[in-house]
């Protein structure tokens, strides 16, 4: 590699550097031009989904005039949103789950790197990137097998089925995650806890925890992500109403049969973005920190 | 020695003898692994491996699930004009979006890491908003965007004097409408991806190429690329898993309409299984990806781990 | 019942439809058992609401414990949810089936031969679509619903077919009586003329060329109406005759005046295309109708129902029905047959259907003089034709019909008939796209 480097052409040093500085004033404001289009284009059906929520059915139904302006805004989807009893509910199930799931899939994961990484055992390498492989198998033909599983468990139509199932979708990724960040801890660090005499699991809690810390926020944001987003699970094994979940609990109360009630379900959408817009605007500094550590290893 | 700490648990012959032995095992670096990753195996066995099996198992039936039929749904399908449709498509569908997904993802985190640290916060924000929306949902403003009657986008095009295009009414179109969809979805996971990676690459390697004359190309070749490979493997290697896996974005935008040109396996196989009642066929479908994905996962994850320990080194 | 009259405000609540009380579980003092049941989650929402009522009386006197669930059919939810109890040999005793269900588990389904025999010695027959898709090999696997069971006629603008097409469709399929003097005028030469003066005000008929059920439906009354069939009742592949190709040619003619993106439709497309006024008439239940009362007043009071056009062979209506199965394995079979004879009750039927306006049309023919059909308005008897009436001298058929079901439940779901019409609208013949036809029904053959 810096074989390849050296034997690149090298100009005279002088004139490199006003070039350059100059060089870097475009690339700032390039980059800054760039970055104003994809955040437009990105931003476009995120913003149409805004203005149709504030649209009333009869102008939406009208399909008159630019469908981009919002010509009587009305926050009167929001407000018939927050009125019906099942949508208040099927928040509150989402943000239960994810926080159980989350909780699940960060315990599951931090363990299984630490051992694997940390300790280790035949074969434990090769482990490590197999996990990745539980992906191949799509949650689409999963769920009719899995039906047996989770009512063996007694867990059909019950929303703690998904703290179950969600973790499927979380752990691999994070569990390779936190395997990055884990070997990128220096090795003297075990030596250190083990002269101490603490026990493994004393280890893992008081001091690779705490260093890692920036890789289990950035794991934790993933399982979020993951499970908040969710789709087929909840609707293949959650039917009543107290039962559901955000995502299903839209789909399945403001689309009625062939009739779309398509502001309230943008309104539903705006709703449902929230908090992960939220929680991202709030952690993403360690999101990246945490994925940057492990980045080299993996 | 899973099997040992078992026999170790479920016998009590002596217990001094029981206790030391316990004690002397729970002592080992390894057995303190194999428990720790204990969670682990039996979230995967029990939810992931277990079902795979039965699902290969129903895949092997007949239609009504009387007969053990081996590999002959297989065979069936590939005989099937509509399924070798679905094959390509599903193909197009996946790589077209991990490919563009990857580069977007590159570009931006390289626009990113250009900004001051300082302002990059709003703008990463702004970019994260299509992967934060639960894609079920954003999917439906897309449609909402296409739609036939009163698409959104055929409104701008009218008003520039351009005639409506059909977007999901004709098979290349509707395609193309898809992989947008994707992309669009998935870039920013990239893009943090990316940039994380980038971060962790140090400054003195790129100081070093600038000394040697490197251009901001031959940087990006030469140090960057290599220097973050794992994670661009990991990355698209998961993203083309789930991204054949896609069902919501087809199943929403087309229902593998128009002439069944834009079904992928997802779509199909639910089309096939749950609506019309062949259960193994649709089993068959869901599978058909399984070898090729997994040989292929395979090595990436083998140079994965390779890399991986010489770095630690 | 007072409530057969349907105001605007009732109209109005129809936006909020989910229900408050969606999961019914009834617990008598001293219930003598337990028994499941799961519901389609009517769009109506006041469906519900009554059917809970209903569900809550019966657990009352019976002394049963009812636990129900209502289960949206959207994303496929009712399906998905079913499958995965048919695979568990678990779950409900009694199951909300969609149109072609029982055939998809004829072996997971207790006979109801005698819940439906008793119903038919009180109610009468029922009709062909509904003994072809509920009755396998001489029994009853289902109970014919009346939840979720509808017709799919036209349904169209009085003021454009009156102006544009010259169809006064209010004197040809009067609201109200029992002749209908338009019926034999109402031909689909008839129909594809109106489409195409219609088309050219710019009011294009709202028929898709998708693979969802509304454009399914569509194809499957066309191709009755000429005799066609793709596959003939013995499993014979007949793609190749006469009467194929001549639908094949009346729909070359048809597909060029439809709305351009009609391949893309969805169930719901149709819909707002009348609802916005775009469309002078489409194939569907009253449910735009019924949101048009709300969304688009005028557009709802400009609205009418009648029977759909007919062919050399007849006319046919396009004719969904839901019906209840039990499990084999549920586990209080006497209770849940129990529960279904009292639901399809007249009163109880009628009552439901006074929730929903009229949208659920009863399996039996004796219940079609309900009121709510004549009273529903604006305009006043817009509903009346939207049943089968005998009238109307229609035959109740669902798409691909006489096709052994385990086939024609392919050729239905994935949307065969009306993907041959948006071949033939991208440019195919009418040759390739029949033989295009029959390699593809090759494949449904599998066994």
């Amino acid at each position: 590699m810096s074989g390849a480097v050296a034997t690149a052409g090298a100009p005279s040093r002088p004139r490199r550097r006003a070039s350059s500085q100059r060089g870097r004033a475009w690339a700032l404001w390039g980059s800054y031009a760039a970055l104003v289009v994809f955040v437009f284009v990105f931003l476009v059906p995120p913003f149409y989904m805004v203005a149709t929520s504030l649209k009333s059915d009869a102008d939406i139904a009208a399909e008159v005039g630019n469908p981009w302006l919002v010509h009587h805004p009305t926050l009167q989807n929001f407000i018939d949103l927050f009125m019906m009893p099942t949508f208040r509910g099927y928040f509150i199930n989402s943000v239960m789950v994810t926080a159980v799931t989350v909780s699940v899939s960060m315990v599951i994961s931090v363990l299984a790197a630490f051992g694997l990484t940390r300790l280790g055992f035949k074969g434990s390498a090769m482990l490590a990137s197999s996990v990745f492989l539980t992906y191949l198998i799509p949650d689409s033909l999963l769920f009719i097998p899995l039906f047996q599983v989770v009512r063996a468990l007694g867990l059909i139509n019950n929303l703690w089925c998904l703290a179950l199932l969600y973790p499927t979708l979380a752990v691999p990724f994070c569990t390779w995650i936190m395997i990055g960040y884990f070997s990128s801890i220096p090795k003297e660090l075990d030596e250190v806890a083990l002269i101490d005499g603490a026990g493994y699991l004393r280890m893992l809690w008081s001091i690779f925890i705490p260093v890692a810390l920036p890789g289990i926020i950035a794991a934790t944001i993933f399982a979020f992500t993951v499970s908040w987003g969710e789709f087929l699970y909840p609707i293949a094994y959650l039917y009543s109403s107290d039962q559901k979940v955000l995502t299903v609990g839209i789909a399945g109360d403001l689309i009625r049969g062939d009739v779309f009630q398509w502001g309230k379900i943008m309104a539903g959408c705006v709703v449902a973005a929230a908090p992960p817009i939220v929680i991202y605007a709030f952690l993403m500094d360690y999101y990246i920190a945490g994925l940057t550590a492990g980045a080299t290893k993996g | 020695m899973a099997d040992r700490s078992a026999v170790a648990v479920s016998l009590p012959p002596h217990r001094m003898v029981r206790r030391s032995f316990m004690r002397r095992l729970l002592e080992r670096r390894s057995t303190v692994a194999l428990l720790m990753c204990s969670p682990l195996f039996l979230l995967i066995a029990g939810l992931v491996v277990y079902p795979a099996f039965y699902a290969l198992y129903l895949a092997m039936l007949n239609r009504r699930m009387t007969q053990f039929v081996g590999l002959d749904n297989f065979a069936f399908l590939l005989k099937r004009d509509t399924f070798r449709l679905v094959i390509f498509q599903s193909c197009l569908f996946a790589v077209s979006s991990v490919v563009l997904k990857s580069f977007l993802g590159f570009v931006l985190a390289h626009l990113m890491s250009n900004i001051p640290s300082g302002r990059q916060r709003i703008w990463r924000g702004l970019l994260l908003v299509p992967w934060v929306i639960p894609l079920a949902l954003s999917t439906l403003g897309w449609w909402w965007l296409f739609d036939p009657s009163y698409s959104a986008f055929n409104y701008l095009l009218n008003a520039l004097g351009i005639a409506s295009v059909p977007w999901l009414g004709v098979a290349w179109p509707a395609r193309l409408c898809m992989i947008t969809v994707n992309v669009w979805f998935g870039t920013s996971f990239f893009m943090i991806m990316y940039l994380a990676a980038l971060k962790s690459v140090p400054e003195q390697l790129y100081e070093a190429a600038a000394i040697d004359g490197a251009g901001t190309f031959q940087k990006m070749f030469y140090v960057t690329v290599p220097m973050i490979r794992n994670v661009i493997s990991v990355t698209v290697l998961y993203s083309l898993i789930v991204t054949f896996a896609n069902f919501d974005i087809v199943r929403i935008l087309t229902n593998g309409g128009p002439e069944s040109k834009t079904h992928v396996f997802a779509t199909y196989a639910f089309q096939v299984g749950i609506q019309s009642g062949d259960i193994p066929l649709g089993a068959s479908v869901s599978l058909f990806m399984f070898p090729l994905l997994a040989v292929f996962a395979y090595f990436v994850l083998r140079n994965v781990t390779r890399r991986g320990k010489e770095m630690t080194v | 019942m007072s409530i057969n009259k349907v105001t605007r405000r009732k109209a109005l609540k129809l936006g909020v439809a989910a229900s408050v009380l969606p999961l019914v579980h009834i617990r008598t003092a001293g219930a003598a058992g337990q028994v499941s049941i799961a519901l389609w989650d009517h769009w109506v929402g006041q469906g519900n609401d009554v059917m809970k009522k209903q569900i809550a009386a019966f657990a009352e006197k019976n002394k049963v414990e009812v636990k129900a669930d209502l289960i949206p059919s959207a994303s496929g939810q009712i399906l998905m949810v079913e499958n995965a109890e048919a695979q568990a040999k678990a779950g409900h005793d009694i199951y909300a089936l969609s149109v072609w269900e029982a055939h998809n588990h004829v072996d997971d389904l207790e006979p109801v031969d005698d819940v439906v025999g008793r119903l038919i010695a009180k109610y009468g027959k029922t009709n062909d679509a509904v003994e072809y898709l509920c009755k396998v090999k001489g029994h009853w696997l289902a109970v014919p619903s009346s939840s979720g069971t509808q017709t799919k006629g036209p349904e169209g603008r009085i003021s454009i077919l009156r102006d544009a097409a010259g169809l006064d469709v209010v004197k040809m399929f009067p609201g109200s009586g029992t002749t209908c003097p338009g019926l034999d005028a109402w031909t689909w030469d008839a129909h594809l003329k109106a489409a195409e003066a219609c088309a050219k005000v710019g009011k294009n008929f709202g028929i898709g060329l998708g693979t969802t059920s509304d454009s399914v439906d569509f194809a499957g009354s066309l191709f009755a109406a000429y005799g066609a069939e793709l596959v003939n009742a013995k499993g014979d592949i007949t793609v190749r005759s006469d009467a194929v190709r001549e639908v094949l040619e009346y729909a070359q003619r048809l597909v060029k005046l439809l709305p351009k993106d009609a391949v893309s439709y969805d169930d719901a497309s149709n819909n707002r295309a009348l609802i916005s006024g775009q469309s002078a008439l489409i194939f569907n239940p009253p449910s735009p109708w019924a949101v048009a009362l709300k969304d688009a007043p005028a557009v709802a009071a400009d609205t009418w129902h009648f029977p759909a056009p007919a062919g050399p062979k007849g006319r046919f209506l396009p004719y969904l029905p839901y019906m209840w199965g039990i499990w084999k394995f549920a586990k209080n079979k006497t209770a849940a047959k129990e529960l279904l004879e009292y639901l399809m009750q007249r009163e109880n039927v009628e009552a439901r259907e006074n929730a929903t306006i009229g949208f659920d049309i009863p399996p039996f023919v004796s219940m079609l003089d309900f009121k709510i059909w004549e009273t529903a308005e604006p305009p006043k008897g817009t509903l009346w034709n939207y049943p089968n009436h005998p009238w109307h001298k229609q035959v109740a058929h669902i798409a691909a019909m006489p096709a052994p079901p385990e086939i024609a439940v392919q050729i239905y779901n994935q949307g065969t008939m009306p993907t041959m019409f948006a071949k033939l609208l991208s440019g195919q013949s009418v040759n390739d796209v029949m033989a295009w036809a029959e390699n593809e029904l090759e494949s449904f053959k599998r066994a």
